[in-house]
C-alpha cells in the first residue's frame, strides 16, 4: 500500500521532470527559430572585423573622353592591434619603414581599437615602402589597396576643376560641388575574428568599393590646352598680374576652355595660397571692361534703329564736354568724319558717347541688364560675382556717356562673353554651363544632363547679323587687326581698361582684354582672353590680347575642323601689317609676265620654259614677301 | 536475481557520453591549444574517466546493492570525512574560488560528487527503517552546510534537491512542503529586503542586456552560441563562440556550442536521450519491489534530471546561472566518475525488477 503511494509520487516526479523539459524545449525553440534572425546579426556584429576599402572616385572627361581627373591605386597600411604578437618590435619595424616615432608608433600598435590606420605617414604609401613592410610578414599588419585622386596633366584647367582632400573628399572647384556624384561608396574586407581578435579561417566576404559617377565636361582639351599655353606665354613675355580666358559655343553655352593664371597644382594644393586656388579669375574677377562692352552699346542701337553704319556719320573732334566733365578720345585730336561703321572700327568713345545719348539711359541699362550684367549668369561654379551696375537713380548724363564705352560698369569675363554670344548668335542669351553629363561607370546610365538653356531673346537676328558684320570689319580693318585669321572671318573687339583702385583710376595699370568670333557669318566659338597689367609692352587690347587670342583661334580651327570661308571682308593694311594677298594664276606664263604678276612674292623658279605648275596654288592667299616656287619646262 | 541487462539505459549512457566526449574536444580544442599547447589535452582526460567509468559501472553493476544497506552510515562517514579534509589548506586546492578538489596531477577529485551518492544511500536507508523524516533532512543540512564552506552552491543545491525527492515520495506531507516553501520564499525575501541591489541582480537574467559585461555576460554570450545556431547548427567543428567568446565552452555551458553546432534538431535529440535515460531510471525504480533500492534507484535518477534540468535551464536563460554542469556532456573527470558509478548501481538495482 505504501510502496503504491510512492510509485504515484514518483510517476508524479517523472511528469513534472518530462513537462520542465518541455519548457526548455521550447525557450530553445524560441531562441534558435524566433529570435533568430535577431541574434544571428547581434552575434555577427560581435564576431565581425572590417578592413575598409576605398572606392575609385568618378572620372571627369572633357568634352570627348580625355580624361582630365582620373585614379592611381595606392597601398595604404591597416593595424589590427589584438593580431600583432610582439607590438614592441612590430611598432619599431614599422617606425623605422615609415620615419615615425617609435613612441607614436607604439601608440598606434598599442590602441584599443578594432581596426587602426597611421594617418598620414602610412596612407598612399610608395611600392618601395609597401614592399619593404609586406616582406616583414607582421601578423595584424595589412596592405590594403586605395583609390587616390590623379590630375594626369596637373595645373591643367585646376582653378576648375578643384582639387580632394587625403580621405578622396572634394575640397574645391567642380570637386566639391559635385562631390555627392563624384565619391563613391566604401567596399569592405570582412571576415569573422575570435574573442582575442585573431582572425579566423572560416569566412571571408570581398564587398566591392562602388566606384563615384564619371562626369563629362563641356571643356574641348586640345581648345584648353592652347588657351593655357597662350596665357602662359603671356605670364612669360608681360609678366602680369594675372591673365585668364575663356573659350565659348556661342549657339549653346557651352564652356569649350577656361584658365586662371597664376593656377595651381591640384596634387600639392597645399603649397599655394588661398587666393591663387580660390580665386577662378575668369568668375571671380570683376573690372571695366573698356571698349569690349562697345559691342552691347552698338547692339541696343542698332537694335533700336538709331543709327545705320554705312549711311550715317559721326564727327569725332577728339573730345566731348559731358554735364561740364570733358571726355576724350583715345586718338588725340579725334577721327574726324566717320561712318558709324568706322567709329566702331576706330572704337572712337566720343563716337560711343554719341550712340549713348541716342539710346538715353533707360534704354541703355535695359539693354545691358538684358544682356546678362549685374548678376551671376548661373554657371555651375562656385565663387561667382555680380559684377556692379549704376544704381538706376544715380544715372546722370556723364554715367549714360562713359558706360557707353565701357567705363563706370564692373562686369567679369564670364558675363561679357556671355553677352556677346547673344550679340552674334542672332540674338539669343543662353545660360552658360561646363557640365555636359554625369553618368554611371557600370552601366552608363546618364544621371543628369545638360542641354542649352535659353535664358531670353535679346536682339533680332538681323540686328545680330550687323553686328558680326561690324565686328569683322574691326579685325578686318580696325584696332582688331592682330587677331585677323585669313579666310575664317574674325570678328571682334579690343578693350583697354584702366583700373581702380580706392575709388581712382591708376596710372599706367591696365587690363587689356581682346573678345573675338569665328567665323563671322556663323559663328562657332566666342573667345575672350584678358591681361591683368603686361608689363614691357603697350598696354592695348590690340597689342597684348588680340595675338594672343590669334593663337588660340588657330588652334581652335585646327581642334574643331572649321571650314575656310570665301567671301570675307578683305583685309586694309596698316604700317608694318604682314600683307595678305591673293596668289594670281601664272600656269602658261614665261617667267617674266609671271615675275610681273606675281610682283611682291619671292619668286624661286626651278628649270626653264614656260611655268608648268606653281605653290602655293592660284587663290591662295600668302604675306607679302613670301616665297613662290614656279616649276618651268 | 533477474539476469537480464536494461539495455535502453547502458544504451542512452553510452550515447551520452560519446557524444559528450566529441563535444568535449569540439569545444574545448581552441582553449585547450591556448592554454596547454595541445588541442587534445580536454578530451584525452575526459576520454581516460569513461573508459575508468566504464569499467567501474561494469563491476559496480555486478556488486549487490545490499552492501550499501550495510554500510550506509560508513560510507556517508567517509564521504563527511572526506568533505572536512578538503577544507584544510595544503590538502584541498581551489579552483575557481572554491576549494573543494582532492588534486591528483592534472586530475581533480570532488569529495562532494561522491558524498551526494553517499547521501543518497543514507537517506534511502534511512527513510526504509525510520518513519520520521526530520532526522535525515538534518543530515542534510548538515552536510550542505559544510559544502558551503568550500563554498559549491551548485553542487550543495543538486544534494539538497536530491534527497528532498527522495523525502517527497516517501510520503512527506503536502502541508510541510508548502510551510518549507514558504520560509524558503520569507528567506529569500528578507535577503532582498536587507539588500535591495540583490533583486536586480536575480532578476538580470530575464534582461542580460542591463548589464551586458557583468552578470549578463555568460548568459549573452550563450544565447549567442544559441541563436546562430538556428534549425540545423552550423556543423560540428563549425562554432564561433568557443573562439573564446564564450567562457570555458567544455564546462557548463557545453550546451550552448551543441546547440551552436547542431541547432534545435540536435537539441530535440540530446533532450530525447536524457529522457530515456531518465524514464528507464525511474522505471527501475518504479518495478523494484525492495523499498531501499526503490529510493536508491530513484535518487540516484532524479538526482542525474535535477542537474540536467538546472544546467539547462541555466543556460537557456531560464534561471541564473549557479554554475552547474551537465551530467554525462559536460567535462569533469570525478564527476562523470561519480555518475557512471551510480548508474552502475541503477544497473544493478534493474537485476532485481520484476
Amino acid at each position: 500500500m505504501f510502496i503504491s503511494r510512492m510509485n504515484e509520487r514518483m510517476r508524479l516526479v517523472l511528469v513534472i521532470i518530462l513537462f520542465v523539459f518541455v519548457i526548455i524545449t521550447l525557450k530553445v525553440f524560441y531562441i534558435q527559430v524566433i529570435s533568430y534572425d535577431k541574434l544571428n546579426n547581434y552575434a555577427k556584429d560581435l564576431w565581425s572585423r572590417n578592413l575598409p576599402l576605398e572606392a575609385n572616385r568618378g572620372i571627369i572627361y572633357d568634352r570627348n573622353g580625355v580624361t582630365l581627373a582620373g585614379n592611381i591605386t595606392t597601398t595604404s597600411l591597416v593595424l589590427i592591434p589584438n593580431q600583432i604578437k610582439d607590438k614592441e618590435q612590430t611598432a619599431k619595424l614599422l617606425a623605422n619603414i615609415l620615419k615615425v616615432d617609435y613612441n607614436d608608433m607604439l601608440g598606434h600598435v598599442m590602441k584599443k581599437t578594432s581596426i587602426e590606420r597611421v594617418h598620414p605617414e602610412g596612407r598612399r604609401l610608395s611600392n618601395d615602402i609597401a614592399d619593404k613592410i609586406n616582406n616583414l610578414k607582421l601578423s595584424g599588419v595589412y596592405l590594403v589597396k586605395e583609390a587616390k585622386r590623379n590630375y594626369p596633366y596637373d595645373t591643367f584647367l585646376a582653378n576648375t576643376l578643384g582639387f580632394v582632400g587625403i580621405d578622396n573628399q572634394g575640397l574645391s572647384g567642380l570637386e566639391l560641388i559635385y562631390d555627392k556624384y563624384l565619391t563613391g561608396s566604401y567596399g569592405a574586407i570582412k571576415y569573422f575574428s575570435d574573442a582575442k581578435g585573431q582572425r579566423l579561417k572560416l569566412s571571408q566576404i570581398y564587398e566591392q568599393p562602388q566606384a563615384g559617377m564619371n562626369m563629362s565636361l563641356t571643356i574641348d582639351f586640345k581648345i584648353q590646352e592652347a588657351l593655357e599655353r597662350e596665357l602662359n606665354n603671356a605670364i612669360d613675355m608681360y609678366s602680369p598680374e594675372g591673365a585668364w580666358g575663356i573659350v565659348m559655343n556661342p549657339n549653346t553655352g557651352e564652356i569649350l576652355a577656361m584658365a586662371s593664371c597664376p593656377t595651381f597644382s591640384p596634387t600639392n594644393y597645399q603649397k599655394y595660397s588661398l587666393e591663387q586656388i580660390n580665386r577662378n579669375l575668369p568668375i571671380w574677377m570683376t573690372y571695366e571692361p573698356g571698349s569690349t562692352f562697345k559691342i552691347i552699346s552698338l547692339s541696343a542701337a542698332l537694335e533700336e534703329n538709331l543709327i545705320d553704319l554705312d549711311k550715317d556719320h559721326f564727327t569725332d573732334t577728339g573730345s566731348v564736354k559731358v554735364a561740364g566733365a570733358t571726355i576724350h578720345c583715345w586718338k588725340h585730336g579725334g577721327h574726324g568724319t566717320q561712318t558709324y561703321l568706322e567709329v566702331v572700327e576706330n572704337s572712337c568713345n566720343t563716337g560711343f558717347v554719341n550712340i549713348g545719348f541716342k539710346l538715353g539711359k533707360d534704354k541703355l541699362f535695359k539693354y545691358i541688364k538684358d544682356f546678362g550684367f549685374g548678376k551671376k549668369t548661373g554657371i555651375e561654379l562656385s565663387g561667382e560675382e555680380d559684377g556692379i551696375l549704376f544704381d538706376t537713380d544715380k544715372i546722370g548724363e556723364l554715367e549714360t556717356a562713359t558706360t557707353a564705352f565701357g567705363q563706370g560698369v564692373s562686369v567679369t569675363a564670364l558675363q561679357q562673353i556671355t553677352a556677346v554670344s547673344a550679340a552674334i548668335n542672332g540674338g539669343i542669351l543662353y545660360k552658360p554651363y561646363i557640365v555636359k553629363s554625369i553618368n554611371d561607370p557600370e552601366t552608363n546610365q546618364i544621371i543628369l544632363q545638360n542641354k542649352p538653356t535659353k535664358v531670353r531673346s535679346v536682339i533680332s537676328n538681323a540686328t545680330s547679323k550687323k553686328v558680326r558684320y561690324a565686328l569683322e570689319s574691326v579685325v578686318a580693318r580696325g584696332t582688331g587687326h592682330n587677331a585677323y585669321i585669313a579666310d575664317y572671318r574674325v570678328g571682334g573687339k579690343t578693350g583697354t581698361a584702366q583700373k581702380v583702385k580706392d575709388g581712382k583710376y591708376m596710372v599706367g595699370n591696365y587690363i587689356t582684354s581682346f573678345i573675338g568670333f569665328l567665323p563671322a557669318d556663323d559663328p562657332e566659338v566666342v573667345i575672350y582672353i584678358a591681361v591683368d597689367n603686361a608689363k614691357g609692352v603697350t598696354q592695348y587690347g590690340g597689342t597684348v590680347a588680340a595675338p594672343l587670342a590669334r593663337n588660340v583661334m588657330l588652334s581652335i580651327i585646327d581642334a574643331l575642323d572649321i571650314e575656310k570661308r570665301t567671301n570675307e571682308i578683305p583685309k586694309e593694311f596698316v604700317y608694318l601689317d604682314p600683307n595678305y594677298i591673293k596668289v594670281a594664276n601664272v600656269v602658261g606664263l614665261t617667267l617674266k609676265d609671271a615675275k610681273k604678276k606675281l610682283k611682291g612674292f619671292n619668286i624661286k623658279s626651278f628649270g626653264n620654259g614656260k611655268v608648268m605648275y606653281q605653290s602655293p596654288p592660284a587663290g591662295i592667299k600668302i604675306n607679302e614677301g613670301d616665297t613662290v616656287r614656279l616649276y618651268l619646262q | 536475481m533477474n539476469k537480464k541487462v536494461d539495455w535502453l539505459l547502458v544504451l542512452s549512457i553510452i550515447l551520452l557520453s560519446v557524444f559528450g566526449l566529441i563535444m568535449i574536444y569540439s569545444a574545448s580544442y581552441i582553449w585547450s591549444e591556448y592554454k596547454f599547447n595541445s588541442p587534445y589535452k580536454f578530451v584525452r582526460n575526459q576520454a581516460i574517466f569513461f573508459i575508468i567509468g566504464l569499467i567501474i559501472m561494469f563491476f559496480i553493476s555486478k556488486v549487490s546493492y545490499t552492501y550499501y544497506y550495510k554500510y550506509s552510515k560508513q560510507i556517508l562517514m567517509l564521504c563527511i570525512i572526506l568533505l572536512i579534509l578538503v577544507l584544510i589548506p595544503g590538502i584541498g586546492t581551489v579552483r575557481n574560488g572554491s576549494r573543494s578538489w582532492f588534486g591528483i596531477g592534472s586530475f581533480g577529485i570532488q569529495p562532494s560528487e561522491f558524498t551526494k551518492l553517499g547521501l543518497i544511500i543514507f537517506t534511502s536507508k534511512y527513510v526504509t527503517t525510520h518513519k520520521k523524516l526530520l532526522p535525515a533532512m538534518l543530515m542534510t543540512l548538515f552536510v550542505f552546510a559544510i559544502i558551503m564552506l568550500q563554498p559549491d552552491f551548485g553542487t550543495g543545491t543538486i544534494i539538497v534537491m536530491t534527497i528532498f525527492g527522495i523525502l517527497f515520495i516517501n510520503g512527506m506531507k503536502m502541508s510541510l512542503i508548502i510551510k518549507l516553501g514558504l520560509v524558503g520564499i520569507s528567506g529569500v525575501v528578507g535577503l532582498i529586503l536587507v539588500a535591495p541591489y540583490r533583486l536586480s541582480r536575480i532578476l538580470s537574467f530575464l534582461n542580460p542586456w542591463s548589464d551586458p559585461l557583468g552578470s549578463g555576460f555568460q548568459i549573452i554570450q550563450s544565447l549567442y552560441a544559441i541563436g546562430p545556431g538556428g534549425l540545423f547548427g552550423l556543423g560540428l567543428g563549425n562554432s564561433i563562440q568557443k573562439h573564446f567568446y564564450l567562457p570555458e565552452p567544455q564546462t557548463d555551458f557545453i550546451f550552448s556550442i551543441i546547440s551552436e553546432e547542431f541547432g534545435f534538431v540536435g537539441i530535440l535529440i540530446v533532450a530525447c536521450l536524457f529522457i530515456i535515460l531518465i524514464y528507464s531510471g525511474i522505471r527501475i525504480a518504479l518495478q523494484t519491489t525492495d523499498k531501499f533500492a526503490k529510493n536508491m534507484a530513484f535518487g540516484i535518477t532524479f538526482g542525474v534530471a535535477f542537474q540536467a534540468l538546472l544546467n539547462l535551464m541555466v543556460v537557456v536563460g531560464l534561471i541564473p546561472v549557479t554554475g552547474v554542469t551537465l551530467p554525462f556532456l559536460s567535462y569533469g573527470g570525478s564527476s562523470l566518475l561519480i555518475t557512471m558509478t551510480s548508474m552502475g548501481i541503477l544497473l544493478n538495482i534493474s537485476r532485481y525488477t520484476r
